[in-house]
């Protein structure tokens, strides 16, 4: 089984980058250096923070961006197209399917990533940057973040249509960035209802901000080790909570 | 190999519409070593039909048996069959090579084999130049060939079609005919979709007939063409003049052999037997 799996991620990771979808990370690549060199120009303070902030910031949003726009038509468009027939009639499990095309959409995402903080990382130190531990974690926890994201636009384009799926999903993305700050805000604690349902909506949709590291990158602020492993087992446990959540979908699909 | 026990499925079009059966009670069985042909009209549920066997699709009732042949569980029945499906959409930026290998290889065939199956086969269909580029540059046949390859490329004992020649020219229909034959030749039973009646009276012996998702009739084609033919004759003769064509009873035929050789004027041409084609009994049939 474990052979099959990586023979759809393969294909799947194949198919996708030869879809040219790197021109992606060219034109992002581009812009970053774009937005160095302009800041570089005229700021006289910290061009290298500004580097790294633009930086972390646009491939986190390219990502997620990939993660969205590829994640609604993973499976939903080898429903539509038929593809799926036709490797479904082998001797292959629909989870084994599932669960190879993520692989592959994954990969895509941590090709995406690695390029593009490599050069990020590169334009940090060229304009004098200090490397630490965690500019690295904080690019490990948003490939988590777009791989929870690819998993949320997958899971909607099992029970709507693309362009319902892809909304939602960036709806999801903005309130799992937002929830923690609106928590805090004087209306929401003071308005009971309002509370709870915020409270509610923490528990059910991802707290993506628990994932965003940015502001501790920037200010060169450590955090501890426990406060990061629960940071990323959370991440972990809603990716496989979405997994699980998908399979039992797609295991009762009506494939038509 | 395949039994169809009762089968139905009842779809709704949309949240508020009352329900209907796109296949209603349907039970027939597939018949090891041949080429069975499964006809209908657009809409007939031959595809539902087809997508339950697969469990693409869910039955709303009955079930399916497989011949213990192909194997006791889905892992093993499945590694023996081989679907093509109506109007597949192919990967475009793959090359015809990497689909065969990503499909065959997941049949497990051995890279060795997958490359001399994928030789022969393409050369057979006229496709082995245009193997190592994208998909999306293939026209509609080629993709239909490239499709019955994939299909199989495993050496299936089940073969299932689902209309494989809507939309291809006559010569590619005539390649894609003769190499449905020659699969079965080669010990694969075939199940064949097809809205076009000729296309499986040239190659199949048995055809089931679905008809709004109800099943008209199971059996050999050799069969319902027997039961429907009229039990009489056309004669054709030349009386000095013009050529006259009769139709008689059988009855009545040697009597007017007869008459018509008393006059010396008369030159009987031909005697045959009246023959209807497949398609006018299905028409005949529906109605």
């Amino acid at each position: 089984m474990l052979t099959k799996l990586l023979i759809i991620c393969r294909y799947t990771f194949v198919e996708i980058y030869k879809s040219k979808v790197l021109i992606n990370v060219f034109l992002v690549g581009l812009a970053l250096l774009l937005i160095c060199y302009v800041a570089y120009s005229f700021t006289y303070a910290v061009p290298e923070r500004i580097a790294l902030d633009v930086g972390l910031g646009m491939l986190s949003l390219s990502s997620v961006g990939l993660a969205i726009f590829f994640g609604v038509g993973l499976i939903s468009k080898e429903i539509e197209n038929r593809t799926i027939y036709m490797i479904l009639s082998r001797p292959i499990s629909r989870r084994i399917f599932f669960l190879g095309r993520i692989l592959g959409m994954i990969g895509i995402l941590i090709l995406n990533i690695s390029i593009l903080s490599t050069l990020t990382i590169l334009t940090y130190v060229v304009l004098g940057g200090v490397l630490n531990k965690l500019i690295f974690i904080a690019i490990i926890f948003s490939i988590i973040e777009s791989i929870i994201i690819l998993l949320i636009a997958v899971l909607f384009s099992l029970i709507t249509n693309i362009t319902l799926s892809t909304i939602y999903t960036i709806v999801i993305f903005i309130s799992g960035h937002a929830l923690t700050d609106t928590l805090t805000n004087r209306f929401a604690t003071s308005n009971v209802f309002f509370n709870s349902l915020l409270k509610t909506g923490s528990y059910i949709f991802p707290n993506l901000s628990k994932l965003n590291l940015k502001d501790y990158v920037l200010y060169n602020q450590m955090l501890p080790i426990p406060t990061l492993a629960w940071m990323f087992s959370y991440g972990v446990l809603y990716s496989i909570f979405l997994i699980v959540i998908i399979v039992v979908i797609f295991d009762r699909k009506n494939l038509d | 190999m395949i039994n169809f026990i009762e089968i139905s499925k009842k779809f709704k079009t949309d949240f508020w519409s009352k329900s209907f059966y796109a296949l209603n009670g349907v039970a027939f069985k597939v018949s090891e070593g041949e080429i069975t042909g499964f006809l209908g009209a657009n809409g007939a549920g031959k595809t539902t039909l087809i997508k339950i066997l697969m469990g693409f699709i869910f039955a709303t009732s009955g079930s399916i048996e497989f011949d213990e042949k192909l194997g006791k569980n889905r892992r093993e029945i499945f590694s023996k069959i081989g679907l093509l499906p109506e109007r597949p959409y192919f990967y475009p930026y793959l090359t015809g090579r990497e689909f065969v290998y990503y499909l065959g290889s997941l049949n497990d065939v051995k890279k060795s084999d997958l490359e001399e199956r994928l030789i022969y086969w393409s050369k057979r269909m006229g496709i082995v130049d245009a193997l190592d580029r994208k998909l999306k540059t293939y026209s509609k046949g080629m993709l239909q060939r490239l499709g019955l390859i994939t299909t199989i490329i495993h050496e299936p004992k089940l073969v299932i079609l689902d209309e494989p020649l809507s939309g291809l020219d006559p010569i590619g229909r005539k390649e894609l005919k003769d190499a449905i034959v020659e699969i079965n030749k080669k010990g694969s039973t075939v199940f064949f979709s097809s809205h076009i009646v000729p296309d499986v009276e040239e190659i199949c012996k048995n055809v089931v007939f679905l008809e709004k998702g109800k099943l008209l009739y199971n059996g050999p084609i050799d069969d319902i063409i027997e039961k429907n033919v009229k039990p009489s004759y056309i004669i054709k003769y030349f009386n000095g003049t013009e050529v006259v064509r009769v139709e008689v009873q059988n009855k009545d035929k040697e009597k007017l052999i007869q008459d018509l050789l008393v006059d010396s004027n008369n030159k009987i041409l031909t005697v045959e037997k009246f023959k209807v084609s497949l398609e006018e009994i299905f028409y005949k049939i529906r109605t």
